[in-house]
């Protein structure tokens, strides 16, 4: 258990997706980032509920809770899908785009609507435009939406699917 | 004018018509319902959680939330609950964000008793429900599948497992789970102490409930974080099926039951909703003491038809060892001074290998970063992992992520979980018959196949033994608790290894006296692979190990002791097993003595569910020597 806490610790110090849950993101009128981990400091509190299979305690994600920030009944609304998955997958994106596979980037071109027939220029395009789209180590949400829509946007071939961003 | 009046009049009368009608056609529906016995039928019994008494006869709703019923005795009497919940089906209360209809509230209920009784339309008139609508578009679903995170690196206990389901909608692929949602059933609590929270936990203490969670996060949680290679089974619910379990899940929603950790846990409350799904299944009966996740797995695998695929989904940590697998000794070395920020990204000896193994230098790199990171090891920082994907993105060759070889043995095919095994053997010349009786879990000298290696956690171990020429059976070992992690070291990862005993046994005094004294003992240790070996085959050990003994039969009542133990444990086959191991505890407080043990295990499966055990003993306590060696066959159940 020590061990356990010992790590939480270090973790919420280390984990540079732990910030994201801190508050910093105010997109919109849903306050998503913040809402994935209501109340909570970075994603410790998740681990160990995790691991003691508990929950934190908020009903974010309560099945018939009615509307609460970007949810409805418990499920993401649909206007909010894209920019939430963004937030709560973008260090595994960030993996993802530097090589220009894996399974966030497919899941996140289903998304946006890319059909199967651009889907290699899509991969190919956050791939080469890696350095644009996450220009730092701690951009933002909306820094990496907006990017994302620009890279799309000069690209021919991608630029009808900027629009569903 | 008198039109108006005659208007008003029937204004007036209107709604006690109507309420009349209401009532006669309440009063038809529950009588038919009593015909039709329908308050006894197996499907409205599993909407309602109905299960019997452990310990007396008689049933009773699990459910411990008055909201959950409309009759004040919803809880144990089935039959006033339907007619209930048919009086409730006639609200004309409209829908709002934070209230809704009983015809749309209780939407599973509503829809069984519909088919059954025919409700007619023109008289019970049908609520859009469009709450539910919504969700239910908005989840898209298509199949249900029944996710296992399995044991995480160094933590024994985490082999318990979990269980989710996951609801997958139309569009997705195996490429796309990410986009899928999850329910899970879990204790809603702030508790950080894990100690509160386990004993809490064991005694009801928590609210169970579910939750919808978008898939991703559960991923995040399990994979990348926690480092638990996930198994997903995906299941043959039809579309019907499906709506049934959603409707249920809808029912559920803000539904409190008492979570209690052995028997009404995660794995349990799921296998209730795959039962709603499909009325027939009976999947709950077996867990009336205790539900472990994985068992919970296998009683759906078991059920011939219910599993459609099995899909594996590796973690972060087994991703890593697979890569390393793959690459000389030079290039992971590149990789950890990476991370170690001994090297940079733009070093020459990065930038001089051809591309392709610059890729899979930084690949790796990068990965291990977040597993130090995740494990709060965190030599590296944003910047430097950021400058990893940046050089790593500069590399125009394809991604060098190597394809994980699914194991064997799935977690629902390994040994059972309890143990039995009858045995003979002799000591010190004196001949005995053993009987030891593992309920749960599994050992290391197990066979490992869809187990975790190197994790062993057992509860209530109990052993007897007759010996030739006394009466009756004696008591000889009885271990509560006992947890070992045996966690081999490497460049990359060097987890500290582990183990607890709590328990009783028999101890060997001066005088030939063999009591039954309490003892707890434990300690780290570290692990290695044997050279030239790998994940954990052959494993040579050591521990530092103190313990307690207690007992009416010590000077002073007790004896503190500390010492090492040291062993080797290998595979000399897939079935055979050797862990050899010395001991020697130096009691140096209380009652001063020594005790030594020299032991040699052996298992040879006989296949999945039986095994030949055999030890070898040399043993010391105080001042007497002797042997000891048994043979037992085990049998897993």
């Amino acid at each position: 258990m020590l061990n356990k806490k010992l790590a939480i610790v270090a973790l919420m110090v280390a984990f540079p997706v732990g910030a994201m849950a801190a508050g910093e993101n105010n997109t919109g009128t849903c306050g998503w980032g913040a809402k994935l981990f209501d109340g909570q400091r970075g994603i410790a509190p998740q681990v160990l509920a995790a691991t003691t299979n508990g929950t934190s305690g908020n009903q974010t994600f309560g099945i018939t809770t009615g509307t609460s920030g970007c949810t409805q009944d418990g499920v993401v609304k649909s206007n909010w899908k894209t920019a939430m998955f963004i937030d709560g997958n973008k260090t595994k994106l960030a993996r993802d785009m530097s090589t220009g596979s894996g399974e966030a980037l497919e899941s996140l071109a289903k998304l946006i609507g890319i059909q199967d027939q651009h889907k290699a220029a899509f991969f190919q395009a956050t791939k080469d435009n890696f350095s644009r789209i996450f220009a730092s180590d701690n951009v933002t949400t909306d820094q990496v939406v907006a990017s994302l829509k620009q890279v799309l946007a000069s690209d021919s071939e991608l630029a009808p699917y900027s629009k569903s961003i | 004018m008198p039109g108006r009046w005659i208007l008003l009049l029937i204004l007036l009368w209107l709604p006690l018509a109507v309420f009349a009608d209401d009532n006669a056609y309440l009063n038809e529906l529950v009588e038919q319902a009593r015909e039709k016995n329908l308050a006894q039928r197996a499907e409205w019994l599993n909407l309602l959680h109905y299960k019997p008494y452990p310990y007396w006869p008689g049933m009773r709703s699990l459910a411990d939330d008055p909201d959950f019923f409309n009759a004040p005795s919803g809880k144990t009497d089935a039959a006033a609950e339907l007619e209930a919940t048919l009086a409730g089906f006639f609200s004309t209360a409209e829908e709002t964000d934070k209230a809704q209809n009983p015809q749309c509230r209780f939407i599973a209920r509503y829809h069984w008793l519909k088919k059954e009784l025919h409700f007619d339309p023109q008289r019970l008139r049908e609520q859009p429900c469009k709450r539910f609508n919504q969700w239910r578009a908005a989840l898209d679903p298509h199949q249900i599948t029944l996710v296992f995170p399995a044991a995480y690196l160094n933590n024994p206990a985490s082999m318990y497992g979990h269980t989710l389901l996951r609801i997958d909608g139309k569009n997705q692929d195996e490429h796309t789970r990410l986009l899928a949602y999850s329910i899970s059933y879990a204790a809603g609590t702030n508790e950080t102490s894990g100690l509160v929270f386990a004993v809490k936990g064991l005694f009801g203490g928590y609210p169970g409930l579910f939750a919808i969670t978008p898939y991703y996060i559960k991923v995040r949680e399990y994979s990348d974080i926690e480092n638990r290679d996930v198994w997903e089974y995906q299941l043959t619910l039809t579309l019907e099926e499906i709506d049934r379990l959603l409707m249920h899940v809808w029912e559920l929603g803000p539904i409190r039951f008492d979570y209690y950790f052995f028997d009404e846990n995660c794995a349990y409350h799921l296998l209730s909703l795959l039962e709603v799904a499909r009325p027939g299944l009976k999947l709950t009966d077996r867990f009336r003491w205790w539900a472990i996740p994985s068992d919970t797995v296998r009683a759906v695998a078991e059920q011939f038809g219910l599993v459609k695929r099995v899909v594996y989904r590796p973690a972060t940590v087994t991703i890593i060892r697979r890569r390393l697998a793959d690459m000389e000794d030079r290039q992971s070395g590149l990789a950890k001074g990476l991370v170690e920020r001994k090297i940079s990204a733009s070093d020459d000896r990065l930038r001089k290998l051809p591309p392709r193994e610059q890729a899979r230098i930084l690949e790796l790199a990068y990965d291990y970063a977040t597993y130090r990171s995740a494990s709060g090891r965190d030599t590296t920082t944003p910047a430097q992992m950021h400058e990893l994907l940046l050089a790593r993105s500069r590399l125009e060759v394809p991604p060098q992520r190597p394809e994980v070889p699914v194991p064997v043995v799935r977690p629902d095919q390994g040994h059972k979980t309890s143990r039995l095994a009858l045995g003979v053997g002799s000591r010190g010349g004196g001949r005995f018959e053993e009987i030891n009786l593992r309920p749960t879990y599994h050992d290391l000298m197990d066979d490992d196949g869809g187990y975790t290696r190197g994790a062993q956690i057992e509860f209530f171990n109990m052993k007897w033994r007759h010996y030739r020429g006394e009466d009756g059976l004696r008591l000889e070992e009885f271990t509560p608790l006992n947890i070992v992690s045996l966690s081999p070291r490497d460049d990359f990862f060097t987890p500290v290894s582990w183990k607890i005993n709590i328990g009783w046994t028999r101890k060997h005094f001066a005088d030939n006296d063999e009591p039954l004294i309490f003892r707890a003992s434990g300690g780290p240790g570290l692990a290695f692979n044997m050279p030239g070996t790998h994940e954990g085959k052959s494993v040579y050990y050591g521990y530092l190990e103190a313990a307690l003994d207690a007992g009416k039969r010590f000077d002073r009542d007790y004896a503190l002791g500390a010492g090492p133990v040291a062993g080797w444990l290998t595979d000399i086959s897939d079935r055979w097993r050797v862990n050899l191991y010395a001991r020697a505890l130096r009691y140096g407080l209380g009652d001063a003595h020594n005790a030594r043990e020299l032991t040699l295990e052996q298992r040879y499966s006989l296949n999945r569910q039986s095994a030949l055990h055999l030890g070898l003993h040399r043993k010391q306590e105080f001042q007497d020597y002797w042997n000891a060696a048994e043979i037992s066959l085990q049998y897993y159940y």
